[in-house]
């Protein structure tokens, strides 16, 4: 009774942390720019596709694939940021967060019906020799392709966390999350802060595509569902926190294995929606995050 | 050094400031009082970028500010110590000190300008590691002016630095001014404390529902009847 | 000004008219099928409209309600309930599901409603996915008429259209926007923000659920969680942006134009419908946020700046 449990719990720990990656980058654009980017998930399902591309015609080992898949969605982030979301600076609050809002999920159509278009509507996954391998701690299994996405996960993490502690950009960064008008007057300047947040954004959303397309599959209109787990999490584990997003990600991936565990697999998703709406109203500044001021 | 001619300002529909015109010369100390509402933080706010004047102009030592963006107003040197401070209170003493010194010019001066910042304000070299939110009002203000000197500024301008201090404090406070106009930085201070700005500054212009009703020389504007009555009473 | 409104009515009454008489003349399915279809949208983006536009609240779970009213008025019709009545059920049990949801979603401000309503419209998806996975045929197979469904269709856009213009010609719609302008500057006035919010809400998913239920008496076989599909509001919340939101005629303008640019495309290029709707979208709200009906008085209003130095002489004075 209990292996079957403890299993269930390693495998929720192993989808956790890739959920908090694929809420990263969300949480970092939302924090430093207040818009939501609610085509986070397709930029993620890019990234997805880009690893696959890349597996198919270098034969690259998809977690090889990470920093060009990266690059690759920082400029692109770069890109539509410029073409689209810097229009919106200079609007008074309410209406630049509903705009932003808006654009970002007219991009979210726009990039899944190119991705039909390019790609045609099948799934792809990015089965890998090693696949079938384990390391087996206790009688617990951890699949090595979860395994390693953990580790890649937890990377992203601290390497990110790191940058934004130790580099002056990083700290600009963070000053611009806290108050972006003190931070002009420090000489920051907020544009370059912002597509740079939104670039890396969509760089880190790039990478949990990766790990997406070799842990399930990807296909085109997989975006909402993934964007809705980056929600989650973000609501879950609370805006301006990295360790918070880690934890974020693993309650829900614990909540998701214990539903399928105990109710049943369909609901797994039903479950992380129910959670997601419960903390949104009785505790919108997450489990872990700081009321705002 | 910094001239503002004839500037008028809107937030929206409203017109918060009326063809003002003020100048500050280099190596002075120039106040701008008036009451609540009258539209000075609304001046410190288009000069330093955040806010865009409707028409007039704006220049500082030949450049036009106008339409420029906060981040090269800094660059110019003119550095701002917002109303209530505004420091950044997720991150440390040092960490908010090193942010003062982002431009590219300011931050290869950064140890020396650290230096020189704490031997004006000795109480943030203590609290180096501190996190700014732990801190009091006073020192939290102490940290805004410190953290505005980082960029070496030729003109700083402060927006009420005595709001919400304890009297002895506000005493300290403008000592502490005084003595970096004394070190060569020009000062632009927009205050409601209007006696002790007055005593402190060499010239003073008096700002009411946004437009210039006086200007002068600080202590005879302290003589004056009219400021006597309505803001000593 | 008088000439003008009995113009624009009789107009609209022939429209009307000739639309009513429309399966008489033709006997082509697919054009019956085709005006369906952006009937359909029509009263669709028409109800986001009275939420997402003169309200100001984006709604992205308008979907749920259009799956409910279809939900119920599928099963309804299945177990043998007469259409009408089964249709009007469905626009209650939409009207219901509002009122569940609309109380503790008008907790949530802003952003957080939007991505609120998302969630429940998507918990709905995947729940009636599990618990109802058949697909579903349409009981009236066997003597299918495409003419009824259609006129259920006209009048429900009819319906749709006509509340909404009685609506914003009220006290209730200006208190509606009102808060689209500023909900506490609204408050201070004395407009109770959830009231205004959840009367909006209220008509806004009856006419979803209404049209559910036609859909479902329209549409030949389909998984029953299909209705509450995303596309649901986002190609109806499309369309209302591009015609204009925050007018009568924008959901209308913008339904036509929609599936006209999609029969024009399907020929051609088959899914760039939706990449070049997509960008159009996007355009709008960066540069064009009015829509179509912001273009056309814009174009009007060059057109009537040429004329006016011949009419009025002060304006030509003013000139110069």
């Amino acid at each position: 009774m209990l292996q079957p449990l403890a299993q269930n719990l390693a495998y929720g720990i192993m989808v956790g942390a890739l959920y908090g990656l694929v809420a990263l980058g969300l949480s970092l654009v939302f924090g430093v720019t207040k818009f939501l980017n609610v085509a986070h998930g397709e930029l993620l399902m890019v990234g997805g596709y880009v690893s696959f591309w890349a597996f198919s015609l270098l034969g690259l080992d998809p977690f090889l694939t990470i920093p060009i898949t990266m690059v690759c969605l920082f400029f692109i982030g770069g890109l539509l940021y410029w073409l689209t979301f810097s229009h919106t600076i200079k609007l008074p609050e309410e209406t630049k967060i509903k705009n932003t809002l808006l654009i970002a999920f007219g991009l979210s159509v726009i990039l899944q019906n190119l991705a039909i278009q390019f790609w045609t509507a099948d799934e792809r996954g990015i089965p890998v020799d090693y696949a079938g391998k384990a390391v087996t701690v206790l009688g617990v299994r951890f699949p090595a392709v979860p395994l390693i996405s953990l580790g890649v996960a937890v990377i992203c993490l601290v390497a990110l966390q790191l940058f934004l502690q130790k580099t002056y950009t990083g700290k600009a960064i963070r000053a611009t999350v806290q108050n972006w008008e003190a931070a002009s007057l420090m000489g920051i300047d907020i544009h370059k802060i912002y597509i740079l947040s939104f670039a890396i954004g969509a760089a880190l959303a790039g990478a949990a595509g990766t790990l997406v397309a070799a842990n399930y599959s990807i296909f085109p209109v997989m975006g909402l569902d993934w964007t809705m787990k980056a929600l989650i999490v973000m609501v879950l584990g609370g805006l301006g926190s990295i360790p918070g997003t880690l934890i974020g990600g693993i309650i829900l991936g614990v909540t998701e294995g214990a539903t399928s565990f105990f109710i049943s697999n369909n609901y797994r998703e039903v479950a992380g929606l129910v959670l997601f709406l419960l903390v949104l109203i009785l505790r919108p500044q997450g489990l872990l995050g700081k009321k705002e001021s | 050094m910094l001239s503002l001619e004839k500037v008028d300002v809107y937030y929206k529909e409203l017109q918060a400031l009326w063809s003002i015109s003020l100048v500050v010369n280099e190596g002075e100390i120039v106040a701008l009082v008036g009451p609540n509402g009258a539209g000075k933080t609304t001046t410190l706010r288009i000069i330093s970028g955040l806010h865009k004047p409707s028409s007039g102009e704006i220049c500082f030592l030949g450049h036009r500010l106008n339409k420029e963006l906060p981040n090269k107003i800094v660059e110019f040197g003119i550095s701002q110590v917002p109303e209530s401070g505004k420091i950044f209170t997720g991150m440390t003493v040092l960490e908010n000190l090193e942010l003062g010194a982002f431009v590219a010019k300011a931050r290869k001066e950064k140890s020396q300008s650290l230096e020189r910042v704490y031997g004006i304000f000795p109480l943030l070299a203590e609290r180096q590691k501190q996190q700014a939110g732990t801190l009091s009002g006073g020192e939290r203000q102490m940290l805004a002016i410190g953290r505005a000197l980082m960029s070496s500024p030729k003109l700083l301008m402060l927006d009420e630095p005595s709001f919400g201090l304890a009297p002895i404090l506000v005493e300290h406070m403008f000592e502490m001014i005084a003595k970096i106009n004394q070190q060569g930085v020009t000062i632009l201070l927009v205050e409601q404390n209007v006696q002790a700005a007055l005593e402190l500054a060499h010239r003073a212009y008096l700002l009411e529902n946004g437009r210039i009703v006086t200007e002068g020389n600080g202590k005879e504007l302290l003589s004056f009847e009219s400021v006597r009555n309505s803001y000593l009473g | 000004m008088k000439t003008k409104q009995i113009l624009l009515l009789f107009l609209i009454f022939a429209v009307v008219l000739a639309l009513a008489l429309l399966p008489l003349l033709t006997k082509k399915d697919d054009v019956i099928n085709m005006l369906i279809v952006v009937l359909l949208y029509m009263t669709l983006a028409s109800s986001w409209n009275v939420l997402g536009g003169y309200t100001g609240q984006t709604n992205l779970g308008h979907a749920a309600f259009f799956g409910a009213g279809s939900l119920v008025t599928r099963l309804l019709w299945s177990a043998g309930f007469p259409i009408i009545p089964g249709v009007l059920l469905g626009g209650g049990a939409a009207v219901v599901l509002a009122l569940l949801l609309g109380i503790p979603a008008f907790r949530l401000k802003g952003v957080y409603f939007a991505i609120g309503t998302l969630a429940l419209a998507q918990i709905l998806n995947i729940t009636i996915g599990n618990v109802l996975p058949d697909m579903s045929f349409n009981p009236g197979l066997a003597n299918y008429l495409l003419a009824p469904r259609y006129y259920l269709f006209l009048g429900l856009a009819v319906v749709t259209i006509l509340t909404s213009y009685l609506l914003v010609h009220s006290k209730w719609g200006l208190g509606m926007m009102a808060i689209r302008e500023g909900e506490d500057a609204a408050e201070s006035l004395g407009i109770s923000g959830l009231k205004h919010k959840l009367l909006a809400l209220l008509i806004s998913a009856f006419f979803a659920g209404l049209a559910g239920g036609a859909f479902a008496y329209y549409h030949v076989s389909y998984y029953l969680n299909m209705p509450f599909g995303s596309e649901w509001t986002f190609d109806p919340m499309m369309m209302a942006y591009i015609g204009g939101t925050g007018t009568i005629v924008g959901p209308i303008i913008g339904s036509v134009f929609f599936v006209g640019i999609q029969q024009l495309l399907t020929q051609n290029l088959g899914a760039y419908h939706l990449i070049i709707f997509g960008i159009l979208f996007v355009l709008i709200v960066l540069f064009l946020p009015g829509g179509l009906v912001e273009a056309w008085n814009k174009i009007q209003k060059i057109f009537s700046r040429r004329s006016a130095p011949k009419k009025s002489g002060i304006a030509f004075k003013r000139e110069g």
